[in-house]
């Protein structure tokens, strides 16, 4: 057995799944008096008064040792809001937001809070945060807190909640474009106790932060919507035309890609329209915001992919369309599809055949059976 | 200021309103100080638009939105880890000491979230520079920081950690025996272990950290620090 000096009393923890195992054994030979008719052992403990009182006390003192409180208690659990700003402000001007951060611990927390840029999202809205860059604009945050500062530890009571008053100033003669960061509050540690051994964890919450530096409230957009593409439903594509039956529920999905300075925010809808344009069905997009330069799937009201679930009634061509509208600019993009009963004529054609083949074979066994003599 | 931007887009009172043509289209920029849910057989809207903001950006240079439209209050974001201190214990050569922890994470008012987790440094010895390196799994199918595989080798040594649970990308950690070694602070980028598009409601993940040491490892406390990351959707 390697020993890093690990304690012996650890792993005690209502989660601590020990693979070594090896329970000290302390056996007293002297308490094993008698054995049960059944052949069980059963202990009798006639120890004198002294010796039980130290017994006692040993256990006491190896239970505290091992089992100190705060060790095991050791947890983390923080929330904070808003979970995110959205902020389009002038150059020369200045705003601060209230997050309110709850340490719904038993014990004091002590936790730091920090400015942490991003640039980039997944097609889902999860910034990648970076923690080593640090852009100049980060002086334009700070925190309008009497005794908290970004940066600088700060405790926060058990089961109590702190307020971080963000505030916001952008310099006159700032460059017009878009600020992304993360408020990221995080457990503060210094470094580890040279007596602390094994993984000590951390933990960090955040709010994102999307900040639009412009002297205009809608500054230009660039949105592209992607193709809208069939998830299910039984379809089959010729040409640039989906041949869809009418009976059988569909699903679509899409996306918008932001080729714009600005962040962009994807209000709009999905719509199916038969002839003459006339909107058959209409569905709120989820309005989220797309940052510049990125992509991000367009879901439905309720977060899912758009559904349509035509009927029998609708027959010919239609139209899928997506439309994104903001105050300065307007996206769109569509497919075609033709809805026929395809499986219910899939249906007829085979009930056809089979009693066309049945009606054959009857009147080829009714000439069997009557044979000309 | 915030009070009154917010009213506007989260009011509560959008009956008067409502549309019920089935063939009623809208034109998003037009309507004015309106919000809320619009449903009929034939369609469903949530929307919040008015022209205001243009006056209220003129006079005052800004406008603040907190919170998600689609979301009328605003609930925090909450994340919680049920134990802080890993403490491995006394490690047998050839024999993986195993500890667990649990993440859970509720959304509030976001749309979705990520927690993602990156370590200081590999296990490390407190008063010098050996390490317990991070495991690369089993031979046959070596695993990487984005990459979980088969760690069910007692001959293979280093440190790795497996997740199950909600929100977790079941085709990376497919079962217990599949690890992951953590990305390194300054080196690596954090590797994303939880994640959904959507509410979560105390989505829940337990964390196993394995560690498995080989016969000539040096004598020592070993140390050092896993962060975990909480960051809402946008």
């Amino acid at each position: 057995m390697t020993s890093l000096h690990y304690r012996h009393c650890e792993s005690q923890s209502a989660e601590a799944i020990p693979a070594i195992t090896g329970t000290p054994k302390l056996l007293l030979k002297s308490q094993y008096r008698r054995f049960t008719p059944s052949g069980i052992s059963e202990p009798q403990f006639e120890v004198p008064k002294f010796a039980m009182t130290i017994l006692l006390l040993i256990i006491f003192l190896t239970s505290v040792i091992c089992h100190p409180p705060s060790a095991s208690a050791s947890s983390y659990g923080v929330s904070l809001t808003p979970p995110l700003l959205r902020v389009n402000i002038k150059p020369g001007k200045s705003i601060t937001q209230v997050f309110t951060i709850s340490n719904l611990n038993n014990e004091d927390k002590l936790l730091v809070a920090r400015i942490v840029p991003f640039t980039q999202s997944d097609d889902r809205g999860n910034p990648s945060i970076d923690m080593k860059s640090n852009p100049s604009w980060l002086n334009y945050f700070g925190l309008a807190n009497t005794h908290i500062k970004l940066g600088s530890p700060f405790t926060v009571k058990a089961k109590s909640s702190e307020q971080l008053i963000l505030a916001l100033s952008v310099p006159a003669n700032a460059i017009l474009r878009d600020l992304y960061s993360t408020l990221l509050i995080s457990t503060y540690s210094n470094i580890s106790s040279p007596k602390f051994q094994g993984s000590q964890v951390s933990a960090a919450i955040g709010a994102n932060l999307l900040v639009t530096l412009h002297s205009d409230i809608n500054p230009p957009t660039i949105l592209k919507i992607s193709s809208i593409l069939p998830n299910t439903g039984a379809f089959f594509k010729v040409g640039n035309i989906y041949f869809v039956d009418n009976i059988t529920p569909l699903s679509f999905s899409t996306s918008v890609k932001n080729e714009g300075n600005f962040t962009s925010e994807t209000k709009g809808i999905f719509k199916v329209t038969g002839q003459n344009n006339t909107p058959t069905y209409l569905e709120g997009i989820l309005p989220v915001y797309v940052i510049s330069n990125t992509q991000r799937i367009l879901l439905n009201s309720e977060g899912r992919n758009f559904s349509f679930s035509p009927n029998l009634s609708q027959i010919g061509f239609y139209k899928i369309i997506v439309q994104i509208n903001s105050e300065n600019s307007h996206t769109e993009n569509s497919i075609d599809i033709f809805f026929f009963p395809f499986k219910i004529m899939a249906g007829l054609i085979f009930a056809s055949i089979f009693l066309t083949v049945i009606l054959r074979t009857n009147k080829t066994q009714k000439i069997e059976y009557f044979p000309i003599e | 200021m915030t009070t009154i931007v917010f009213t506007l887009y989260f009011h509560p009172q959008v009956y008067a309103d409502n549309l019920f043509s089935p063939s009623f289209e809208i034109d998003m920029g037009t309507i004015n100080i309106t919000g809320g849910n619009k449903t009929s057989a034939t369609y469903r809207l949530s929307d919040t638009v008015g022209q205001t903001a243009q006056g209220q950006f003129n006079s005052s240079g800004y406008i603040i939105k907190a919170g998600f439209q689609y979301v009328r209050e605003l609930t925090p974001f909450t994340f919680t880890i049920s134990n802080l201190d890993l403490n491995y214990g006394s490690l047998v050569p050839g024999t993986p000491s195993l500890l667990t922890n649990i993440l859970t994470v509720t959304t509030g008012s976001a749309y979705g979230y990520t927690v993602k987790v990156l370590e200081d440094h590999p296990l490390r010895i407190s008063n010098g520079s050996t390490t317990i390196a991070d495991t690369s799994c089993n031979l046959a199918s070596a695993c990487t920081q984005t990459d979980a595989t088969v760690w069910d080798d007692n001959t293979r040594y280093g440190f790795g950690y497996n997740i199950q649970g909600t929100d977790v990308d079941t085709a990376d950690f497919v079962d217990n025996t599949y690890f992951r070694p953590f990305p390194i602070q300054d080196i690596d980028s954090p590797a994303t272990v939880m994640s959904r598009s959507g509410i979560a409601t105390a989505s829940a993940a337990t964390v196993t950290y394995k560690i498995n040491i080989a016969g000539s490892q040096a004598t020592g406390t070993y140390q050092n620090n896993i962060q975990y990351i909480a960051i809402p959707s946008f």
